[in-house]
């Protein structure tokens, strides 16, 4: 086989987001703003949570942070569900809501002119939401429809299976989605109360990025978001401590009609942008993301033949995460690809990475940094993960020499400290097997 | 997004499309085949995507592990796609490595190997990429209706083929698929970002000028510009989700009457994205059939959609059923609001939304190189590029008059293809 005779070296961007050219700033209420500036972009993105989430739910009312997010575009106590929508989709603009366990989530979009509309919309809806209860019933009906649909999904079932047996009697293993039975037992008040007791703009975040200048930025935010007062905002339940699973588990959930099962295998992550992390990050790039899903790509899907996606990920977020592999194949392929994954697992556990592995993952991991910075969301996803996870403004910039230091020995040790082949956590959902 | 482009063709045939973008380190590299399922025969289903996934198989000079890591190390991400009337295959990545990407799709234009075990090997993959796409309820309802909503033409198959195809087709298939249609005469090249045009095109010279030019015949189906019949599908499965889909017919991608039946579309259920690479979209909470299908509890989503294609297609709405709900009842809901745009032109104040929201849109996606890059050859596929650079200007010169004669032409609601996707136990029939 030739060799390329192209050759290349990873370029340096003039214009990446760092210390000089990043606006953060907080709000005279305790919000915090990022801002960067976008020449090109005619648009701007808005991207940004508040801290509150379904950790403060009990397991009888699964679904209200949810819902309460769902619901705080059907109206206001200026607007109805119908003025309130048109206001922004007349527009052109986008706003949307969701919950996760610890944050309510936001992300909206506008031409750069509309701006000081959708954040004026932004605060009237987390101030003032009135979850009428003729929307209030329809939104159940939506949710209990997902909740239907989710039931005949094998990707979801291994998934719930798998929180459910990974996190065991920790909140991370409730779906924040809610059941059956407790969405159809909440109330309108439930939302009420919720918001009342949660929302609020301490612990809020966000990042604005597009074809607007910064301090304009901050001008607009001190007339909207600055202005959003909530001096009784609880704090959320501390995130109670997590012990991974200490043996095997493996569960099947069956499904009958379907052509393929989804199956996936897990252990925990290391702690999000701590030093394992980040070797970890070159490892799973290894195991299951580099080139054609790394060396299970290979082994699954290009010498097998087993499946058309399998791939690892390394779970990011506050608290305990999952490193997951996942896959899709035939039923009567399970057990093969299973042992399969296992024997890349062992092998991952057992040597070093190659240096060629990991200079190739290394290369790939820094140039990949310029396309995840492309355009406005990309950055404003980026922004809101240094606010996150308390990075420096030029995270960025020093992203390259973190990766750089981190040897095939190091990978090998970290990876050692949270896979056990004999604590996998194993679920799958198809047809029977 | 500006119309600063230029266009080339090579002595060989190779189209050549160039658009300058400096605003990052990055460039997005496209390869754009005439050939699709358009294009295929009955009992060769799927032959035009199969060949897409053996393109990333390995060529004389360079296998396809050598090709993958070569792009991966840049950190950059390649991709290709088949649809009804074209493959393409792009690479996104950092401009100073677009050479490689050069030498990986010149390499692969004429010189990949096809080696029969790894025909095998893709088959099952192939395969477990239909079992996948069939585990979804609207996946299997959605084949049904396109089958049932033409008479001949290939739109009827969906691109990745029968699974009947695919455990008969050979290597000699494949194969002969590929050497009579990746020609530089039935390609074109789009490349957008960060590069110097002359500089590029001596590259491009350098690289795909030399590939052997050749006649390329294709399988050209005759065009069904009538709609179909009216005919209803009925389908069962586990669970108690429902859902409908409404297939109506669609004109080509170049006809007038498709920036009509875009903004008609619109108004019924809300506005789609151009961009094939994420850039946001917009909510339809304020679309017709949201306001009376949805907000008033009959259905819990509802989504509309069309494609811009060389021959007519179809225009789709999609509905998830309130499980509480009779489907007929919901089917009757729906009638009463189309039957509304026949009836009358839509205020024009309605109108202009549904063209501020298509400029938004269109905003949105120039922060994309790939999706700019996208544009020029996808256009290209079924129009030119003038077609996209008019899109907006078209759009905004729709009336409330041309938006009830597209209702009227295209939405009769005896010229269409209903498909139900029903709880097996029959607790939602009606």
């Amino acid at each position: 086989m030739a060799k390329f005779t192209a050759t290349h070296q990873n370029p340096v961007s003039e214009n990446m987001p760092g210390k000089n050219n990043i606006l953060r700033t907080e709000l005279n209420n305790g919000a915090q703003l990022l801002s960067f500036r976008n020449p090109s972009s005619p648009a701007v993105v808005i991207r940004g949570y508040l801290n509150c989430g379904a950790i403060a739910e009990s397991t009888e009312k699964l679904g209200t942070a949810s819902l309460t997010a769902s619901m705080l575009m059907a109206g206001t106590e200026k607007q109805t569900f119908k003025a309130l929508n048109a206001s922004i989709e007349s527009i052109g603009a986008s706003l949307y809501f969701g919950a996760g366990a610890l944050q309510t989530t936001f992300a909206g979009q506008c031409l750069r002119e509309d701006l000081p509309k959708l954040l004026a919309t932004l605060v009237e809806v987390v101030d003032s939401p009135t979850f009428p209860q003729a929307q209030f019933e329809r939104y159940k009906m939506q949710t209990l429809t997902m909740l239907a649909i989710q039931a005949q999904d094998s990707f979801d079932q291994a998934d719930l299976a798998f929180n459910h047996l990974f996190y065991r009697e920790h909140p991370y293993a409730h779906p924040q989605s809610g059941t059956f039975q407790t969405i159809q037992g909440l109330t309108r008040d439930d939302l009420v109360e919720f918001h009342q007791r949660f929302y609020g703009p301490k612990g809020m975040a966000i990042a604005i990025v597009g074809g607007i200048q910064p301090g304009e930025a901050l001008q607009i935010c001190h007339d909207s978001i600055g202005t959003w007062a909530r001096p009784k905002q609880n704090a959320l339940p501390e995130l109670p401590a997590f012990e991974p699973p200490q043996q095997a588990q493996r569960e099947h959930i069956p499904l009958e009609d379907k052509s393929q099962t989804d199956l996936m295998v897990g252990t925990l992550a290391p702690e999000t942008m701590s030093r394992d992390y980040y070797a970890c990050s070159i490892g799973n790039n290894i195991l299951g993301q580099f080139g054609m899903m790394g060396r299970l790509g290979n082994s699954v899907r290009e010498k097998a033949g087993l499946a058309y996606s399998i791939q690892s990920d390394l779970g990011g977020g506050i608290g305990p995460m999952p490193w997951l592999i996942a896959a899709g194949v035939n039923p009567d392929n399970l057990e093969k690809a299973l042992r399969l994954i296992r024997k890349e697992l062992e092998r991952f556990l057992n040597q070093p990475v190659t240096t060629t592995e990991l200079n190739n993952s290394k290369t790939q991991m820094v140039g990949r940094i310029p396309l995840s910075l492309e355009n406005n969301s990309g950055i404003a996803n980026a922004l809101l993960s240094i606010e996150r996870y308390g990075l420096s403004l030029d995270y960025f910039s020093e992203l390259p020499s973190i990766l750089e230091s981190i040897s095939s020995e190091e990978i090998l040790a970290a990876a050692r400290r949270y896979w056990d082949l004999n604590e996998l956590v194993i679920t799958s959902s198809g047809r029977a097997y | 997004m500006t119309s600063n482009i230029q266009q080339f063709t090579l002595s060989n045939g190779l189209k050549v499309m160039l658009k300058e973008i400096h605003t990052a380190p990055l460039v997005s590299h496209w390869v754009w085949y005439g050939i699709g399922s358009r294009n295929e025969l009955p009992g060769k289903t799927g032959l035009s995507h199969w060949v897409e996934h053996m393109q990333f198989k390995g060529t004389q000079r360079f296998s396809g592990r050598r090709m993958d890591q070569a792009i991966a190390k840049t950190g950059g991400y390649w991709n290709a796609f088949t649809g009804e009337d074209w493959t393409t295959y792009f690479e996104t990545l950092p401009s100073s490595a677009l050479d490689l990407a050069m030498e990986i799709e010149a390499e692969r234009m004429r010189g990949s190997r096809f080696l029969a075990e790894e025909v095998e090997t893709e088959r099952t993959v192939i395969i477990s990429e239909r079992e996948g796409n069939e585990n979804e309820p609207r996946f299997r309802l959605a084949e049904a209706v396109q089958a049932a909503a033409f008479q001949q033409h290939p739109y009827r198959n969906e691109v990745i083929g029968f699974k009947t195809d695919l455990l008969a087709i050979t290597r000699e298939d494949l194969y002969s698929h590929y050497q009579n249609y990746y020609a530089p005469s039935n390609a074109l090249l789009c490349l957008a970002g960060d590069f110097e045009t002359q500089k590029v095109l001596r590259k491009i010279a350098k690289r795909y000028g030399v590939l052997p030019t050749s006649e390329v015949k294709k399988d050209t189906p005759q065009p069904e510009y009538a709609a179909p019949p009216f005919q209803e599908i009925e389908m069962f499965g586990p669970g108690e989700a429902s859902y409908i889909q409404v297939a109506y017919r669609c004109p080509q991608g170049n006809s007038e009457d498709f920036f009509a039946l875009t903004i008609l579309d619109s108004l019924l259920a809300g506005p789609s994205s151009l961009n094939m690479f994420g850039s946001g979209g917009i909510g339809n909470r304020t679309s017709r059939l949201y306001l009376a299908l949805v907000d008033k509890g009959l259905a819990a989503s509802v989504s509309g959609g069309l494609n811009a294609n060389i021959d007519p297609g179809t225009y789709n709405l999609n509905l998830t059923c309130n499980p509480a709900v009779k489907p007929a009842q919901l089917l009757k809901k729906l009638d009463q609001q189309i039957e509304k745009l026949r009836a009358a032109p839509a205020p024009k104040k309605e109108i202009r939304q549904a063209q501020k929201q298509a400029k938004a849109l269109f905003a949105y996606g120039s922060d994309n190189i790939t999706n700019q890059a996208f544009w020029m050859g996808y256009s290209s596929s079924f129009a030119d590029y003038n077609w996209f650079l008019n899109y907006v200007e078209k759009l905004e010169s729709v009336s409330p008059e041309a938006v009830m004669e597209a209702a009227r032409k295209y939405l009769d609601p005896q010229k269409r293809v209903i498909g139900y996707y029903l709880p097996q136990n029959g607790s939602n029939h009606g």
